[in-house]
C-alpha cells in the first residue's frame, strides 16, 4: 500500500513538473545586449558573419555570437531548442519551406510593427507569406536561391549539343551524353528538391489547397505527367545512386582527382554553387584542399529550360529570418533585424550570390551569367507547399522514399497513391 | 548492559543501509524515473509541435498505440530491428569467443598485442570510428571495393553498399560487431581465467580433444559470463542508433532503412509527432524486459541452484 501512495505521489509530482513546463509564459525582456544567432549551413559568408558582429556591436555595445546549424539537423534543433528560454537563439535563420510549420505553432515574435521598417513590400512576397499569419508578420526573407543547370561545355561541344531550349530538348540530350562512367545528368534517385521541377515543369503540384485543407497530389495527371519524365530521365541519364538526396552535386562536375575527366556532363544546383566549380588546382593556404576557379571554356550555365521552353519553375531555395518568442532578449533581436535588412547588408548579400531579400537590392546581384541565370530562374520559382504540416513532411523523409522508389522503376500510380495516403496524414498538422 | 550491547548493532544495521541507498534512489528516480513517466504520460496524449511550443496537449487514451499496433511499417521496423540485432549479437559474440580463446592460447607477446589493439577499437569515438568506416564503404573510392575489384573475376567497382537494405544492414553489422567484440573478448576471456587448469588437464588425461573440452567443460564453466554478455549485446544492438543514423545519412533517407532507434527519432523531433514517439519508445522498453526477463530467470536459477 505504502509503495502504491509513493508511486502516485510521484506521477502526480512528475505531472505537476510536466504542467510547469508546458505552460512557460514568454519571459519578460531581459535587455540583454548579448544575443545569439543561429545561421543554417555555410550559406551565409563570413565576411557577411563578422560584418553582422561588428555592426551589432557598434549599434548596441553587446555581443553577437553566430551558432551554424547543420541543415540536416536544423529541424530538430529548432524543434528543441525554440520553445526554451533558456536555450533559444535570439535571431534564427529558418528553411523557407519550414516556416509556416513554425509560424502557425507560434515560435516567433510578431513583428508586424517592424515590417514597414525592414522593408514592407519592397520584401519578396512569396517568402513574406510564408512567414505570415492572420496578416501579422512573424518570419520575413532572409535570401533568396534558386537552381540553374551547370554543364560541361567541352563534353556537350564535342557531342554537337547546344543550349537546349526545352525541357524534352534538355532530356534528350543528356540522355545521349551518358556512358558507362559519366552521367549525362547527375541526379540522385531520392533528390527530390531538383526532381521536383519536372512536376513543377508540367503544371503539376506536390499538394493543393481545398478549402481551409490540403490534400497531397502526387496523383493529379500533371504531377504524374511530370514523374513519367523524370523516372525516364533518371534511368537513361544519371548513374547517381537511387539513394543519394539533394547533396553537393558540383563535386561530380569538377574534373575526379584520379581519372582526369568529369563524373558527369550537367548537373542542376543552387546558384552560389558556381564558386565550387571550375578547374581544380591545389589551394595555396592548405595542401590537403583545391580551390576552383570558373573556367569559361570548359563550364557553362543555363536555366533549365520549360515545356514550352523559356525557364522551367524550379525549387525557390532560400531562407527566412524570425525572431524567438521565447527569446528573454526581444528589443536587442530586433536591432539586430535592422541591421540585417540595412541596404548595406542587404547589398552584401547580393554581391555574394545570394538574392536579397528587399528586391531593391536585387541589382547588387551583378549582371553576370550567375546573375541573370539566378534571377531568370529565380523568376518562375516556386515554394513547396505552405501547409502547416509541411515540415513534418519533410522531417519524415516521405518524399525522399517516393522520389527514389519512383527513379527506381517503382509504378508510379500505385506509389502516388500510397504516398499520398500518407503525406495526407501529416501535411495538416 | 549486556542486554544493550546485543541490541545496539542490529539497530544500526537496519538503518544504515536504508540511509545510504538514499542517494542511489534519488538519482535512479531523477534519471530514470522522471524520463520514464514522461514518456507514458506523453505516449497517451496528443503531443506535436504545437504542444512543444505551449499548447495544453490533450489526452488521448491509447489512440497512440492503436494507430501503432495497426501500422504494417511499425512492425516491419520491430521485426528488422530484432532480426538485426539477433544476427548482430550473435556474431558479436561468437567472434569475441573465438577472440578470447585465441588470448588464451598464445603467449605473453601476441597477446598483448591482441589486447592493445581490441582496446583500441574499443575507446574509438563512434563518430569517428563511423566516419572512416563509411569512407572505406564509399562507393566510389572506398578501400573495400578497391581490395575486392582486385581478386580475379570479381567486378566490385562502383558496388554501392549502401544502397539495397541488404547490404546496408550487413555493413553496419559489420560496423556494430567491430565495434562491440572487444568488450565480449575481453569479458569472455576473464571468464577463461576463472576455468581451473586441473579440471582440463583431468579431461585431457580422460581423452577430451579440444572441442570437447572447450563444450564439454570451458563453456559450461563460462555460461554465466557468455548469458550477460549476449543479454547486453541484445540490447545494445536493438537500441543502436548512432551508426545507423550515420550510415542513413551517407545513403538513403529512406524508411526501409530505419531500426527502432532511427524510426522513433523521425518519427518524434523530424515529424514532430512525440506523442507517437513516445509509444514506440514504451514499445522498445517492453520488448528489451521481455528480452532481459529470459534470461534474468534464468540466472537466478542459476543462483538458487
Amino acid at each position: 500500500m505504502k509503495r502504491k501512495i509513493g508511486v502516485v505521489a510521484l506521477a502526480t509530482a512528475s505531472l505537476i513538473v510536466l504542467a510547469g513546463c508546458a505552460t512557460a509564459t514568454p519571459p519578460a525582456d531581459t535587455g540583454s545586449k548579448n544575443i545569439t544567432l543561429w545561421v543554417m549551413g555555410g550559406d551565409t559568408p563570413d565576411a557577411l558573419r563578422e560584418y553582422l558582429k561588428t555592426e551589432y556591436a557598434s549599434a548596441t555595445g553587446g555581443t553577437l555570437t553566430i551558432e551554424q546549424q547543420d541543415w540536416a539537423d536544423a529541424l530538430s534543433k529548432l524543434t528543441t531548442a525554440l520553445p526554451d528560454p533558456e536555450n533559444t537563439p535570439d535571431v534564427t535563420e529558418i528553411g523557407n519551406t519550414w516556416s509556416p510549420t513554425f509560424t502557425s505553432v507560434g515560435a516567433f515574435s510578431d513583428i508586424s510593427d517592424m515590417y514597414k521598417d525592414l522593408g514592407g513590400s519592397k520584401l519578396l512576397q512569396s517568402f513574406v507569406d510564408v512567414g505570415a499569419v492572420d496578416g501579422k508578420n512573424y518570419a520575413l526573407p532572409y535570401y533568396f536561391g534558386s537552381r540553374y543547370v551547370f554543364y560541361r561545355k567541352d563534353i556537350w561541344t564535342a557531342a554537337g549539343l547546344t543550349v537546349p531550349t526545352t525541357l524534352a530538348e534538355f532530356n534528350s540530350d543528356v540522355a545521349t551524353l551518358k556512358t558507362a562512367g559519366q552521367s549525362g545528368f547527375y541526379l540522385g534517385g531520392e533528390d527530390w528538391r531538383n526532381g521536383v521541377s519536372w512536376i513543377f515543369a508540367n503544371g503539376g503540384d506536390l499538394a493543393t489547397k481545398d478549402g481551409s485543407t490540403w490534400k497531397s497530389a502526387l496523383s493529379s495527371a500533371k504531377t504524374q505527367t511530370g514523374l513519367e519524365q523524370l523516372q525516364a530521365l533518371y534511368t537513361s541519364a544519371s548513374l547517381a545512386p537511387v539513394t543519394e538526396a539533394d547533396s553537393t552535386p558540383w563535386v561530380n562536375i569538377n574534373n575526379n582527382a584520379s581519372t582526369g575527366a568529369p563524373e558527369a556532363a550537367t548537373i542542376i544546383a543552387p546558384g552560389w554553387a558556381h564558386w565550387s566549380i571550375g578547374d581544380l588546382t591545389p589551394d595555396p593556404k592548405d595542401s590537403t584542399k583545391t580551390v576552383a576557379t570558373w573556367n569559361d571554356a570548359t563550364f557553362g550555365a543555363f536555366v533549365l529550360p520549360g515545356v514550352d521552353g523559356g525557364a522551367a519553375p524550379v525549387f525557390a531555395g532560400g531562407s527566412n529570418i524570425a525572431i524567438s518568442a521565447a527569446s528573454k532578449n526581444q528589443s536587442s533581436a530586433r536591432e539586430l533585424m535592422k541591421i540585417i535588412f540595412s541596404a548595406d547588408y542587404q547589398k552584401m548579400l547580393g554581391a555574394n550570390g545570394l538574392g536579397p531579400a528587399n528586391l531593391d537590392y536585387a541589382s547588387s546581384l551583378g549582371d553576370d551569367q550567375f546573375a541573370k541565370a539566378l534571377s531568370d530562374s529565380a523568376a518562375g520559382s516556386k515554394l513547396t507547399p505552405a501547409a502547416p504540416g509541411w515540415a513534418a513532411v519533410e522531417g519524415s523523409g516521405l518524399l525522399e522514399e517516393f522520389f527514389g522508389k519512383v527513379n527506381g522503376g517503382g509504378d508510379i500510380k500505385t506509389l502516388a497513391a500510397e504516398y499520398d495516403k500518407k503525406i495526407d496524414a501529416l501535411i495538416n498538422g | 548492559m549486556s542486554a544493550t550491547s546485543t541490541l545496539r548493532p542490529p539497530r544500526r544495521g537496519i538503518r544504515t543501509p536504508h540511509v545510504l541507498l538514499i542517494p542511489a534512489i534519488v538519482i535512479l528516480l531523477l534519471g530514470m524515473g522522471y524520463p520514464v513517466i514522461w514518456q507514458i504520460v506523453t505516449s497517451l496524449q496528443q503531443y506535436g509541435l504545437a504542444q512543444q511550443f505551449g499548447k495544453p496537449a490533450p489526452f488521448v487514451g491509447f489512440d497512440n498505440y492503436v494507430t501503432l499496433a495497426t501500422n504494417p511499417q511499425l512492425w516491419a521496423v520491430v521485426a528488422r530491428s530484432l532480426l538485426f540485432c539477433i544476427v548482430t549479437a550473435a556474431l558479436t559474440l561468437a567472434i569475441g569467443t573465438l577472440l578470447s580463446l585465441l588470448m588464451a592460447a598464445v603467449g605473453k607477446v601476441p597477446r598483448l598485442i591482441l589486447q592493445v589493439s581490441l582496446l583500441l577499437a574499443w575507446s574509438m569515438p563512434v563518430v569517428a570510428a563511423m566516419t572512416v568506416w563509411i569512407w572505406l564503404f564509399d562507393r566510389r573510392r572506398g578501400a573495400i571495393n578497391y581490395l575486392l575489384d582486385m581478386i580475379p573475376g570479381v567486378n566490385m567497382n562502383r558496388f554501392d553498399w549502401l544502397s539495397t537494405p541488404i547490404t546496408f544492414f550487413a555493413v553496419a553489422s559489420i560496423i556494430v560487431i567491430w565495434m562491440s567484440v572487444p568488450f565480449v573478448a575481453f569479458s569472455i576471456y576473464a571468464g577463461l581465467t576463472q576455468v581451473s587448469d586441473e579440471v582440463l588437464e583431468a579431461a585431457q588425461l580422460d581423452g577430451a580433444n579440444g572441442w570437447g573440452r572447450f563444450w564439454g567443460i570451458i563453456l559450461p564453466m563460462i555460461r554465466p559470463v557468455i548469458a550477460i554478455v549476449l543479454l547486453l549485446q541484445l540490447i545494445w544492438d536493438l537500441r543502436v542508433f548512432t551508426q545507423i543514423t550515420m550510415l542513413k545519412d551517407a545513403g538513403s533517407k529512406s524508411g526501409e532503412y530505419d531500426l527502432l532507434g532511427t524510426y522513433i527519432y523521425k518519427l518524434g523531433t523530424s515529424s514532430e509527432d512525440f506523442g507517437m514517439a513516445s509509444a514506440v519508445s514504451i514499445l522498445v522498453l517492453a520488448i528489451t524486459i521481455a528480452l532481459s526477463w529470459f534470461y534474468i530467470r534464468s540466472l537466478l536459477k542459476d543462483d538458487e541452484a
